[in-house]
């Protein structure tokens, strides 16, 4: 039963205790023999893959229960399709907390935080990827000084308006341009307008910046290593808690029930916008499925594209897990005001 | 969360997305097949940072003695938070459930049943249909070509023999609708694209089929929640596809 001791060891209760129990299984187990790590860990990693591959084999073709099946294939969806993303973000994120100086920050941001914060924004236009990858990236930047104000632009702006998601959004509606510069304007004055409220109203105390020691020379792989496993085990785990509930919704929410609404003018945006954050897609995909809610206006759409880089499901636990409760809970409200309102503009304007 | 059992996550989320990606192929139920070059290196990453950390942290365990090692297990960002043990609920859903990808549950879920919203057309329009043999085609093609006159595009579909491929849901009275899924990125964007068939009786609900037929004009041109049918003159059943998506 060799195989069986780490398992039981490594359960969260056991954990919670930390710190005294760090040597396990405790060498009284086997006594005159001190358990050789790297055994143990073949044994754990051969149990684990058998229980799964038996587990494909004869318990997978037994359940078949449609509303779980469809349940987990969203679920897996979100979480197989954010994940590259969110490796990309935590590696990009580590680089820049191990191996750009903290000097660079400050020479490339202006140093005022109401000028900061719109050069940030702006930047946001250079990093292609969805939104799994921005939060781990800001919470980098704030980590080596940069002002959390332009910081949370940048987080805000660059799922939203980066190369990448503008083309989808072209092919998405095509012969309508104005949508393409609808959905960027109004990104980008949501990412700077929270940033300039943020700067002007924050308070730090309700912000946990991630803390990053900085470290040189031969240890920095090292410390690049273990920045990059701790983030990714931290937002990895709440992604599956938004993964999860934006599957129970998408399985939940009758979709006709939400076309009943599309006709009443301010209520189809704010039910769009609220559509947005509960099915959690991703904002390199977001603009086909705004494009197929025909029967919303245009504004709606555009609150629905506005929306959801900015705020959705698994946004509202990775910001929480990266910094902090205090933080979400006034800066989530904020900026989903703020898109609501500049998209319903922007939409009177443009569209 | 200690780092060995840090380590261990790390490799068995690999592991998991290498089997779906390479081994079972599963991946094309969850995500867009352009996706698995992306999957298998993000799935390298992963397995490589557990097996440098394990390799690391293990050759430090054999020299070092236990205080040691209770010093390196509380210094920074050595512990993981609890809900990094939820990272192995997906790789529980990989093996234990191994979803198929989306069908008729979902595609049914719509309470009202209106037609799904043509897809985009293409920027530069649809090219006419060539003369000749049938023309495979998907039903997001079909739903778009269809609804090309109602918004000023020429019509291309009328005069020509097309093959539909989908599956079988139950339809009003002796009709029945050809449905799948079209997906923009991930399972979770998926919206069912139908078409409805007469002239041919409904084979098994859920049966994968190949329909030949023609365009004919819905029951009612105002709207353009109307279900575009197809003049069924063969139907044959096919196998299950490997990527059920379009």
């Amino acid at each position: 039963m060799t195989d069986r001791a780490p398992i039981r060891t490594a359960s969260p209760n056991v954990d919670a205790r930390a710190g005294d129990e760090d040597v396990l299984p405790p060498y009284d187990w086997a006594p005159g023999r001190p358990p050789n790590p790297r055994v143990r860990a073949v044994w754990v990693v051969g149990s684990i893959v058998a229980v799964l591959v038996l587990g494909r084999l004869y318990i997978a073709p037994h359940l078949q229960i449609r509303p779980l099946q469809a349940w987990s294939t969203v679920f897996l969806a979100i979480c197989v399709q954010a994940l590259p993303f969110l490796v990309f973000g935590v590696a990009l994120s580590a680089a820049i907390t191990t191996f750009v100086p903290p000097a660079f920050w400050t020479r490339a941001l202006p140093r005022r935080p109401a000028a900061a914060v719109p050069v940030a924004g702006a930047a946001g236009a250079v990093l292609p990827g969805c939104e799994c990858a921005s939060v781990p990236v800001a919470g980098g930047l704030m980590a080596r000084g940069v002002t959390p104000a332009a910081a949370l632009a940048f987080l805000l702006s660059a799922p939203a308006i980066n190369p990448v998601v503008l083309v989808a959004t072209g092919v998405a509606f095509p012969g309508r341009p104005e949508m393409v510069v609808a959905r960027f304007v109004a990104s980008l004055t949501v990412a700077v307008l929270a940033g300039w409220l943020w700067a002007a109203f924050g308070r730090g105390e309700w912000l946990r910046v991630p803390a990053r020691p900085h470290v040189a020379g031969a240890r920095r792989w090292d410390a690049f290593r273990q920045t990059m496993r701790h983030d990714l085990m931290h937002a990895g785990g709440f992604l599956v808690v938004g993964g999860a509930a934006a599957a129970t919704l998408t399985v939940a929410v009758p979709p006709g029930w939400v076309a009943a609404l599309a006709g009443v003018p301010i209520v189809s945006v704010l039910v769009l916008a609220l559509l947005a954050v509960l099915l959690s897609v991703c904002s390199e995909a977001d603009a086909f499925v705004a494009s197929s809610l025909t029967p919303f206006s245009s504004t709606a759409m555009l609150a629905f594209m506005v929306v959801g880089p900015m705020v959705d499901l698994k946004l509202i636990a990775l910001q929480s897990a990266t910094f902090g409760p205090r933080f979400a809970v006034r800066f989530i409200p904020l900026t989903f005001a703020l898109a609501v309102g500049v998209s319903a503009l922007t939409g009177l304007v443009l569209l | 969360m200690r780092k060995a059992t840090q380590n261990l996550l790390l490799v068995m989320i690999g592991v998991a997305l290498l089997h779906i990606t390479v081994i079972s192929g599963d991946y094309v139920n969850y995500v867009r097949p352009a996706f698995q070059i992306m999957l298998i290196g993000a799935a390298a990453v992963i397995v490589l940072l557990g097996v440098v950390g394990f390799w690391i942290e293990t050759r430090d365990l054999d020299h070092d003695d236990g205080d040691r090692r209770a010093e390196q297990e509380n210094h920074h960002g050595a512990r993981a938070p609890r809900t990094a043990w939820l990272l192995f609920l997906p790789i529980l859903g990989i093996f234990l459930v191994a979803p198929p990808a989306l069908g008729s549950f979902t595609a049914s879920r719509a309470a009202t049943r209106t037609a799904p919203a043509a897809p985009p057309p293409p920027q530069e329009g649809y090219a006419p249909l060539p003369d000749g043999p049938p023309v495979v085609m998907s039903i997001s093609d079909y739903v778009g070509r269809a609804y090309a006159p109602q918004i000023g595009r020429p019509a291309t579909l009328p005069g020509h023999q097309v093959v539909l491929t989908g599956f079988v849901m139950p339809g009003p009275g002796s009709a029945w609708y050809l449905t799948r899924m079209r997906i923009a990125c991930c399972a979770a964007d998926a919206i069912a694209m139908q078409v409805i068939v007469r002239g041919a009786p409904m084979p098994p609900k859920d049966a994968w089929v190949q329909v030949t037929g023609m365009w004919g004009p819905p029951a009612t041109t105002t709207t353009r929640t109307v279900f575009q049918p197809i003049m069924a003159s063969s139907v044959r059943r096919i196998p299950k596809p490997p990527n059920t998506y379009e």
